[in-house]
Parts: structure tokens; C-alpha cells; sequence
């Protein structure tokens, strides 16, 4: 997903860390990295619902701790770690609530009910065929899947976001390429 | 990649999944309205120059404890060696004359000895006479 305008990252985190004009810079941090943040976390929960909650605290936190960002990396770079983070956090706590309650412990079966029942979700059989496979990939694998193959993100900023190794990367990327190949034509 | 291609072609790129009218606009609006406060920097201090040295002294401190640790170690499990620095103290007191031999030698030598059978050898004028004595007895 392509980012909108361009923007002067420096002058940006300059501003941002300036209280007088924080408020006006983050509406622009936000006009910039709503839609991307948004379809990173809505891709690895499936659900818009959730992707909404979690896209409102992603960008509270980031207010929140705009005091420790120091722009050694990229201001998107550390959007997507908030958001995988985030995301992650969401998974595992979703995980564990359908363990406790029908004692289902599979995160491909609860992302697909997600899926199922989301009314944002209009994907013909191909597609519903293409996101079964996807979620029975790995979390990580998964991770590394959409933001590979949805996104066309670089295997660099990809790295910085997940604190992986580029090699590692790629290879997790053509595993899950064999996986789903295999899975879509078995 | 062949097979990232075929999935492509096949599949395509869009996830068929969707967002409600103006859904972006809406979100800015409500973060930006349920945004706190400006986050408050915690106060960077000043530190004062005991403050900055603090920890460099401590850790000073701590090697001179140890080498004090393992000097008094050394001392108390090696065994004395003997130097012109640390002569026996035996040694000392021959080389400062103060031994005194009749103390410290003649018990050795003179075994039980005693004074008054001395007394009662030297009470006869000729040792024939001591001897007819001492044959006598016997």
C-alpha cells in the first residue's frame, strides 16, 4: 500500500516533539499513516472491528510516547512495529479467551470465523480460498506474507519492523509462498 | 519467484476486504479528539559532579576490596617463606645474643641430674674410697 503525500520526516518529528505544534503534526502523522497502519493490522486480524480498535490504540500509544522516539528509525518504521505489536498482543489475547471458553485452540479456525462474519469482508470463493490458506500459515509466516505480498513492503524496512534478518526474511517469505501453493493445490 | 507469480495471476492482490464509507476521515477524527494530554518529558536533572563521579568511585572502591580481599588471603593460606625480610624468629635471637644456653642447652645434656649425689661424690678425699663404697652397696 502506497503511503500518501510526502512528507519532511525531520521537520515532522521536529514539530511533533514541540508540544505548541505536536497536535498539528500528529494530525498529519495520522492523515499520512492511517490507511497503511490501518490494512497491516486489519490484514493479520481479519475482522474491521477489531482492526479499528486496535488502529485507535496504535496511535494513542504512539502520542503517548512520542517523548522517546528519537528518529533513528523511520516514522512509519515505528508505526508498523506499534501495529505488530498491537496486533500480536490482540491474537494471543483472543487465542487464550477461545481456549477458556469452547476450549478451541486454533488460531486459523478463529480468524476465519472473524472473516466469516465480517460484514466488511465482500471476497469471492478465490479469495475466501486465498485467506484460509494465509491463515494457516505461522503467525509470523503470516506477518511476513501480507506485508510481502499485499503491501510490497522492502525486505529492509521489513527488517527493521521485525527485528529479523533480511535473509531470514526472505526465506520465511518463500516458505509461505510454497505452503499456500501447496495448500491451494492439494 | 514462479509460484508468488501464479498466486498473483490467479488471485490477485486485493484481500476482498473492505472499509466503510469515509471510514479513514472518521477514524482521524476520532483520534484526534480522544487524544490525552501533550505527554510531559520526565525533568532531565542536572547532575551535580559527586552525582557524574558516583559511579566510578563505587566501582574504585569495590576492586580495592577485592585486591584487600585476595591480599589478605594470599598472606593467611601461603605458608612464611623465608627471607632476610622475614628471617625465623629463632634466628633473630641467636644473631641478637640473647639466648641464654644454660636455659635453653645443659638440661638437655645433664638429663636427671642430680646436685645432691654431686655433693656426695665430692665428700670423699680419693675416688678409692668412693669406690669401695659404691662397690659395697651393690
Amino acid at each position: 500500500m502506497a503511503y500518501k503525500a510526502p512528507i519532511d520526516e525531520k521537520e515532522l518529528i521536529k514539530q511533533l516533539q514541540n508540544e505548541k505544534t505536536a497536535h498539528k503534526a500528529f494530525e498529519t502523522l495520522l492523515h499520512t499513516y492511517s490507511e497503511p497502519v490501518y490494512w497491516q493490522i486489519r490484514r493479520m486480524v481479519t475482522s474491521h472491528d477489531d482492526a479499528n480498535d486496535i488502529v485507535q490504540n496504535v496511535f494513542i500509544k504512539a502520542w503517548n510516547n512520542l517523548h522517546n522516539f528519537r528518529g533513528d528509525a523511520k516514522l512509519s518504521t515505528w508505526l508498523f512495529k506499534i501495529a505488530v505489536n498491537e496486533s500480536i498482543n490482540f491474537l494471543n489475547k483472543e487465542k487464550n479467551r477461545m481456549q477458556n471458553t469452547i476450549g478451541d485452540n486454533d488460531d486459523e479456525s478463529a480468524l476465519l470465523k472473524n472473516l466469516a462474519a465480517d460484514e466488511f469482508f465482500d471476497g469471492d470463493a478465490l479469495q475466501i480460498e486465498l485467506q484460509e490458506a494465509i491463515a494457516r500459515l505461522p503467525e509470523k509466516q503470516r506477518l511476513v506474507f501480507n506485508m510481502r505480498y499485499y503491501d510490497e513492503m522492502k525486505y529492509e524496512d521489513m527488517s527493521e519492523v521485525l527485528g529479523t534478518s533480511i535473509g531470514a526474511l526472505k526465506a520465511s517469505y518463500h516458505h509461505a509462498v510454497k505452503k499456500i501453493t501447496e495448500m491451494l493445490t492439494s | 519467484m514462479k509460484q508468488e507469480e501464479e498466486l498473483i495471476k490467479k488471485y490477485g492482490k486485493d484481500p476482498g476486504m473492505r472499509v466503510p464509507e469515509g471510514y479513514f476521515a472518521q477514524l482521524e477524527k476520532q483520534v484526534m479528539q480522544s487524544l490525552p494530554d501533550y505527554p510531559k518529558h520526565a525533568p532531565i536533572r542536572d547532575l551535580s559532579r559527586w552525582q557524574r563521579m558516583k559511579p566510578y568511585v563505587y566501582l574504585a572502591a569495590m576492586f580495592c576490596g577485592i585486591w584487600l580481599m585476595m591480599k589478605v588471603f594470599h598472606s593467611v593460606t601461603q605458608p612464611m617463606s623465608l627471607s632476610l625480610d622475614n628471617p625465623p624468629e629463632a634466628l633473630v635471637e641467636l644473631l641478637d645474643g640473647g639466648v641464654d644456653y644454660d636455659s635453653h642447652y645443659l638440661p638437655l645434656y645433664m638429663g636427671d641430674y642430680d646436685m645432691d649425689e654431686e655433693e656426695l661424690i665430692m665428700s670423699y678425699d680419693n675416688i678409692e674410697d668412693f669406690e669401695k663404697d659404691f662397690y659395697s652397696q651393690m
